[in-house]
């Protein structure tokens, strides 16, 4: 016996060796494709780019509104109008009271207020502003009925009060 | 029996305790109810409705700038104040409201507290009333009531008054500033007429 057979399967093989190889032969490798379960999968890359380019578009149109918003508040300033009922066409004021009382119809073109107004939100500002005018027509026509009573009050004659009279010297 | 009883006693313990601070906040409140004259609106040529609460107040403060001295000024006079409310209502023709219509808010001055301390009636400008609420010896509440053939003006104000402050906003809001001097309510009583 030779030890060929171990070696290239030339010479007499040995019994052993091939009842061995028998049993063994069923363990031999064989060519197949390689099956990988499905829970084994590595997941998918994700395209996050499309996502991205929208939200990117969004973000730029916010930020070119609010600049537009920002240059147009600062170009040309709020006009306010203080809130006057006229159910009926105005009629013509008698002269007297045009005299005395202006004309309640106010008008204010606001400068000075940016920074407080920029601080406030675009309706709680309108709200503001609002108020403010009918805070200064309150105010304007209290103040006018003071007025009033304060002229009323001086001009009135003392009961005593000598007519006639002159300086003397 | 006892049991009602303790249960009437219970629930009038709660009704106490539930209404008190209100009608102890109304007593002290010196905001005139001027709804029972907005009928009026209809008949006037021209209505001046301001109604600014707290809320509004402070809003409106946040507006005037602390760098104008005439805005800081106002600014000052609107700090402590609690609300300002006008009915205006001008007449194309006379005799639009009636008595009853002037009887609601001077009912209302009636109330304690309330204290006239300028009445002033001549025929061209009709009647000016001008009360003032005393919550002790502060001032808590300004009313101005003024009617004549053709106006009916209810000017209220709550809150402290600074009539300091309100006699120097004369002639920064289109008024001509003809030096009206801050009276002491005592010597204003003395002026009333």
């Amino acid at each position: 016996m030779n030890d060929d057979y171990l070696w290239d399967k030339t010479g007499q093989p040995d019994p052993q060796i091939q009842q061995l190889e028998e049993i063994l032969g069923t363990l031999r490798y064989q060519p197949k494709p390689l099956a990988i379960p499905d829970d084994l999968r590595p997941p998918q890359r994700r395209n996050y780019f499309p996502m991205l380019a929208i939200a990117a578009s969004v973000l730029l149109a916010l930020l070119a509104g609010g600049i537009w918003l920002r240059v147009r508040s600062r170009t040309e300033a709020p006009v306010t109008q203080a809130r006057v009922e006229q159910p009926t066409p105005a009629p013509q004021p008698a002269e007297n009271k045009s005299a005395i009382n202006p004309p309640v119809l106010a008008t204010n073109r606001i400068h000075r207020k940016r920074s407080a107004l920029s601080v406030l939100p675009k309706r709680e500002r309108q709200e503001a502003l609002e108020a403010k005018e009918q805070l200064m027509l309150a105010l304007r026509l209290t103040t006018q009925k003071l007025h009033l009573v304060h002229t009323k009050t001086q001009s009135t004659p003392p009961a005593n009060q000598i007519k006639n009279q002159h300086r003397i010297g | 029996m006892k049991t009602l009883f303790h249960i009437n006693i219970r629930t009038a313990l709660i009704l106490l305790l539930l209404f008190a601070p209100s009608m102890v906040a109304k007593a002290q409140d010196s905001r005139i109810q001027m709804g029972g004259l907005d009928h009026l609106a209809a008949k006037a040529s021209q209505t001046v409705d301001v109604n600014i609460d707290e809320r509004l107040m402070r809003m409106a403060a946040k507006l005037f700038s602390d760098k104008d001295e005439d805005e800081r000024e106002v600014k000052a006079l609107i700090a402590n104040l609690k609300g300002i409310y006008v009915k205006s209502f001008e007449f194309d023709v006379a005799g639009q409201y009636v008595a009853a219509d002037v009887e609601t808010i001077r009912t209302q001055l009636r109330a304690p507290g309330w204290t006239r301390l300028v009445n002033v009636t001549s025929k061209k400008e009709g009647m000016l009333e001008v009360y003032l609420l005393f919550n002790g010896d502060k001032v808590g509440g300004l009313a101005v009531l003024h009617t004549d053939d053709k106006e009916f003006t209810v000017v209220n104000i709550v809150g402290p008054v600074d009539l300091d402050k309100l006699a120097k906003l004369e002639g920064q809001l289109g008024v001509p500033d003809l030096g009206i001097e801050p009276q002491k309510p005592k010597a204003k009583n003395d002026d009333e007429k």
